[in-house]
């Protein structure tokens, strides 16, 4: 597809990410089906524009009155939601360029992804968005996400989504859908803008990472994709957005079993394993190896900076977790350094005498003595302050028996000391874990139900700090 | 530049699928890649005056744009010492050879170094151009230590290549070898991805081994293979 002039581009996106207006086009009354979903999905969130729907049988959906025809409709809706099948969609854009909406997400699968008459009716869309000048997203995509615009185009069943400063470019409707109701439901954190690219016939990855690289909302991108439409491009795009926004790619499909996954996936061809990661890395993208890091990753920086350097303090209460995360900071890139002298004499004020206090804080004599807040708080609150660490990480062991602390604490460290990160993770009774979890994220405190995962999480964090400044 | 053009050009005209070695080091050598000294001969009389000219030890090779993968086929004979050594070799060469072979001889200096390295380029369908580095000689495809980055290349690209291998250790010294020019490594690489980008029509270059004499590396044996 020739490319068009980026300013353009950016005006097109801008109707994508905060329209004042939309139309839903195959708008359905039946609970369940997309055109359904999609209008209680804005509905939901509050959406503050204006909502139109499009059914030859016209009537009332969910309040809202129902056009029999795109030609009923005023003129210039800023973007149309389209829900109907594959082979209904030359006619449905050819009708809402007529009517100037130029802006139009295409949920319907059955394109190139399928088969080969998929794949011819995917050269006829290519040819009407090139002759009706709209732009698309998608086909075959649950849609996309925009809270600073409490907007959504998604017909998977998401309720009120909260906002954040994370943004996601993901070639998989997964971060519109289930994803996204695993991020809400279990790592509670916001998300600010998402896109599911689709077959990306129109709108690629370059395009979007190109507009939330100077979207004043998104503080951090995270990017799943199967291939790359335009990798010289895209390469481009990055450099520039990756000196100022931490960036992450997971790319599915590398492998050569994953390649033909991929391709009856989203139809996309990958690319030798090898020169992916050297591009990624000359772009200053950090590269992720598992899923789940596109969203444990996303949490830690939702609410937390990037640490300063890889120099990480934690506090065990087991002699075995000193030193196999110790062992696990050390292969991913990260320092476990020695501390101050006077760190050193405050943590060993706190503990019973015939403990040695170093790095990694052994805190489970101190506790002992003392109590569960005022040991691990001044702990913290000690090695936060000294000036050889630039994250710490808490490992709470919470049971029946040693009874539930206020956690209350350590969010006002998280207050106090916003320079350097604070994660929280657990060994003990998975009931009251997670209950620890669920509060201390809904205060801005990232918690890991495994004990590898913040620190799998900081080695990340601190090969995207030596990406970002090109090293 | 233009005596490339013309290697390139004939060399597309006669229907060639790759540079001979001779040729490929000259494009390389016109990009400041430093290659080893040495010499095109046809005769015995001529292999034997380069061989006393580059002085000994030298090595021979059979040298056309079809003679790839010399060392499998035996058409390469290293170490030579003496005049003696040299005339045997080329025998047993042109032996090997066979009848037809209507190449000429390459005599080169016999270039010293226990550290082979490798670097290289391919056109990748999606990224374009990109530039290989990695260990070099035997252990190339044992061990496949290897990184790529897309050209055009910059510094903080090439050192970053260096640090990426596995055995990057080698590029330090060790074991009374001085460490590796890494300037001199990083202009190699930068060379090699300006090259791909200047001459569309080169589809891969193959420089192994690029043996490390001293601190310095030099292109010991190299392919340029054609987009026909």
């Amino acid at each position: 597809m020739t490319r068009r002039n980026p300013a353009q581009t950016a005006h097109h996106l801008e109707k994508f990410f905060s329209p004042k207006s939309v139309v839903v086009i195959g708008a359905s009354a039946t609970p369940g089906k997309p055109g359904n979903v999609v209008i209680r999905n804005l509905q939901a969130n509050g959406f503050e524009g204006k909502i139109y729907l499009v059914n030859p049988r016209g009537g009332e959906i969910e309040g809202l009155k129902v056009h029999t025809s795109i030609t009923d409709l005023p003129d210039n809706i800023d973007q149309a939601i389209i829900t109907l099948p594959a082979a209904a969609t030359m006619e449905t854009i050819r009708d809402c360029a007529a009517k100037g909406i130029m802006s139009i997400v295409l949920a319907a699968s059955g394109f190139a992804e399928v088969d080969p008459s998929g794949a011819q009716l995917q050269a006829d869309l290519k040819k009407t968005i090139m002759e009706t000048g709209v732009r698309v997203l998608g086909p075959n995509t649950t849609g996309h996400v925009s809270m600073p615009s409490n907007f959504t185009s998604s017909f998977f069943p998401l309720g009120r989504i909260p906002r954040g400063n994370v943004s996601y470019i993901t070639q998989t409707g997964n971060f519109s859908g289930i994803s996204l109701r695993h991020i809400m439901s279990a790592e509670n954190f916001g998300v600010c803008r998402v896109a599911g690219l689709g077959n990306k016939i129109d709108v690629d990855e370059a395009d979007l990472l190109d507009y939330l690289g100077q979207d004043p909302e998104t503080k951090s991108i995270f990017l799943y994709l199967e291939g790359i439409k335009n990798p010289q491009r895209f390469m481009r795009v990055a450099s520039k957005v990756t000196r100022k926004k931490p960036t992450f790619l997971l790319m599915g499909g590398v492998s050569n079993a994953g390649a033909s996954a991929a391709l009856a996936h989203t139809a996309s061809l990958a690319s030798d394993e090898r020169i992916i990661d050297g591009a990624l890395a000359q772009a200053g993208i950090t590269r992720l190896f598992k899923y789940s890091h596109l969203f444990q990753v996303a949490k830690a920086l939702a609410c937390m900076p990037l640490p300063a350097g890889n120099r990480v303090s934690f506090l065990s209460p087991s002699g075995a977790f000193t030193v196999c995360m110790t062992d696990l900071c050390l292969s991913v890139g990260l320092e476990v350094p020695d501390i101050e002298d006077k760190t050193r004499a405050r943590l060993q004020d706190i503990s019973p005498s015939f403990i040695r206090m170093r790095n990694p804080v052994d805190i489970f004599g101190s506790v002992a003595l003392h109590s569960f807040e005022f040991s691990y708080g001044e702990a913290m609150e000690a090695v936060l302050k000294d000036k050889n660490i630039d994250a710490v990480v808490a490992i709470l062991m919470i049971t029946d028996e040693t009874g539930v602390p206020s956690y209350d604490f350590i969010i006002d460290l998280a207050k106090r000391y916003p320079a350097k990160p604070i994660y929280v993770t657990f060994m003990g009774q998975h009931n009251h874990n997670v209950a620890a979890k669920a509060y201390l994220e809904r205060h801005d405190v990232p918690a890991f139900m495994l004990v590898e995962e913040p620190f799998e999480v900081l080695g990340i964090l601190n090969r995207c700090r030596m990406a970002m400044k090109g090293e | 530049m233009k005596k490339i053009r013309a290697i390139i050009d004939t060399a597309i005209r006669r229907g060639q699928k790759t540079l001979s070695e001779y040729d490929s080091k000259k494009v390389l050598a016109a990009y400041g890649i430093p290659v080893t000294r040495e010499v095109l001969a046809k005769t015995l009389v001529d292999v034997r005056a380069a061989a006393k000219k580059l002085k000994y030890p030298v090595v021979l090779k059979a040298c056309s744009d079809d003679t790839i993968h010399k060392t499998e086929k035996g058409l390469l004979a290293v170490n030579l010492a003496s005049d003696k050594a040299v005339v045997d070799a080329f025998r047993t060469l042109k032996k090997r050879a066979g009848q037809n072979y209507g190449g000429n001889f390459l005599v080169q200096e016999m270039v010293g170094g226990h550290r082979e390295l490798m670097i290289g380029m391919i056109r990748d369908g999606q990224f374009g151009p990109s530039v290989m580095f990695g260990l070099g000689g035997i252990f190339t495809e044992i061990l496949e230590d290897v990184v790529f980055r897309v050209a055009p290349l910059r510094k903080r690209d090439t050192l970053a290549m260096m640090r990426g291998i596995k055995g990057h250790k080698i590029l330090s010294a060790f074991r009374g070898m001085p460490a590796v020019d890494l300037n001199l490594m990083s202009d190699s690489m930068i060379a090699l991805g300006k090259i791909a980008l200047d001459h569309p029509e080169i589809e891969q270059i193959d420089v192994n081994p690029l043996i490390i004499k001293g601190s310095r590396p030099v292109a010991v044996d190299a392919l340029i293979v054609l987009d026909t």
